[in-house]
């Protein structure tokens, strides 16, 4: 019953705060000997999984890590390329940790601009005149909520499908924004959100509103 | 005279000078406060002025403040000892601004001239987070304002500043011979 994470997303669709709050973290670690028996391949400046999979290791898992030391994108920490280390049979047994890569904030971005115009798609396309946007997105994982507010400023919240009170939980972030984002006055209207009151009272909005969903899943 | 220039009567002038009942929602006063902020921000350049500036525009609210205030709090009697006014100041004046008393308002160890009036979360910077840049603005400057010129404007001289020291302080440091005065008064 968690909250995975908070987006806000402005006028122009630009991403102005992105905050994770909970990131679940598939990963398996295992050591292999030569011959390498999965298939890698180069995908968006990282190494993937392209076939092969078994004990915990997906298609699609990212490598992240090999004998301990984090990679950089194609390379591993010394600065050589994978595939070309993972082929030579002097570096085995070695010990790679394969997981689901995480989002960089580029990516981010993009995907937030993204849904913004998957939202005003979502009003086009009503066969009812005047509808909103897309307000629930809904998977067998998680579901997206989206709040547009008047001035045209997105609040999107990732949550456990079972999590209760996200309208609420929405307009609280909404006040929690004009609170501690517009009333400060080093805060530039559309511009990314660094104010600490704001991510403090976000933190605990959501702390708050992951207590009270538990208690509505319990009873 | 007045109404030649007014359409109708002001109604603000009109109204008795004790007692009034209104309260500003502290949304409103933040908003606008934000916009003092920026104001000031927008035509210095550097922190210290800031600073400067809002304590200038605190000591403008201040100097029509005190009036006021005497005249409904004490009825008309002015302060002639240093820890009466700083005691009006904490209690007074802090009630009838944020609707609570300061803090604290304690002596310096070492310096008969210098008070500290302390408090945890002043109501001024309730919304505003200051960014790493320029950490050492604190905008209760412009409390400190209306200190200084509550205290000026009674007869105490004072420079008042502030600082991030236990939450927010506000240092306030009298002229010599305030503080001759009050001796020669204690004497007596």
């Amino acid at each position: 019953m968690v909250i995975f994470s908070v987006y806000v997303v402005n006028k122009a669709g630009g991403l102005i705060y992105q905050y994770d709050n909970y990131v679940p973290r598939a990963e398996a670690e295992k050591t292999f000997s030569y011959p390498f028996d999965l298939v890698l391949k180069h995908h968006d400046e990282k190494v993937v999984v392209s076939f092969g999979q078994r004990d915990g290791i997906r298609v699609g898992h990212a490598l992240l890590s090999i004998n301990g030391v984090d990679v950089i994108g194609k390379n591993t920490a010394e600065g050589k390329d994978i595939l070309e280390y993972l082929k030579d049979p002097a570096n085995f047994p070695v010990s790679i940790r394969f997981g689901r890569a995480r989002l960089s904030s580029n990516e981010k971005l993009m995907l937030a601009s993204m849904f913004h115009s998957l939202f005003a798609i979502g009003s086009q396309l009503s066969p009812e005149v005047g509808s909103s946007g897309i307000e629930m997105l809904e998977t067998d994982m998680f579901k997206i909520h989206c709040f547009q507010t008047l001035t045209g400023i997105k609040f999107i919240l990732l949550a456990d499908p079972r999590q209760s009170g996200v309208d609420v939980l929405l307009r609280k972030i909404y006040e929690i924004y004009s609170d501690f984002a517009l009333k400060n006055p080093f805060y530039s209207l559309e511009m990314p959100i660094r104010c600490e009151l704001f991510d403090q009272n976000l933190k605990s909005a959501l702390e708050i509103a992951e207590k009270a969903g538990n208690f509505g899943a319990g009873s | 005279m007045e109404t030649r220039f007014t359409r109708g009567k002001s109604a603000i002038l009109e109204r008795p000078l004790s007692r009034p009942k209104t309260e500003v929602s502290v949304s409103a006063f933040a908003l606008l406060f934000s916009e003092v902020v920026q104001y000031c921000q927008s035509r210095v350049y550097s922190v210290s002025e800031l600073q400067a500036r809002l304590s200038d525009m605190g000591q403008k609210v201040g100097g029509s403040l005190l009036d006021v205030l005497v005249l409904r709090e004490k009825n008309g009697k002015r302060e002639t000892k240093v820890l009466n006014i700083l005691l009006f100041i904490k209690v007074s004046v802090w009630r009838a601004l944020f609707g609570k008393e300061a803090d604290k308002l304690e002596q310096a160890n070492d310096d008969d001239k210098t008070y500290y009036i302390i408090e945890k979360e002043p109501l001024v910077n309730t919304f505003i987070s200051v960014p790493k840049d320029n950490s050492t603005l604190n905008c209760a400057a412009f409390t400190g304002g209306i200190v200084e010129a509550i205290l000026t404007n009674s007869g105490f001289p004072a420079k008042v500043t502030v600082h991030w020291h236990k939450g927010t302080t506000l240092m306030i440091k009298f002229d010599e011979k305030v503080i001759a005065r009050d001796k020669a008064l204690e004497g007596k």
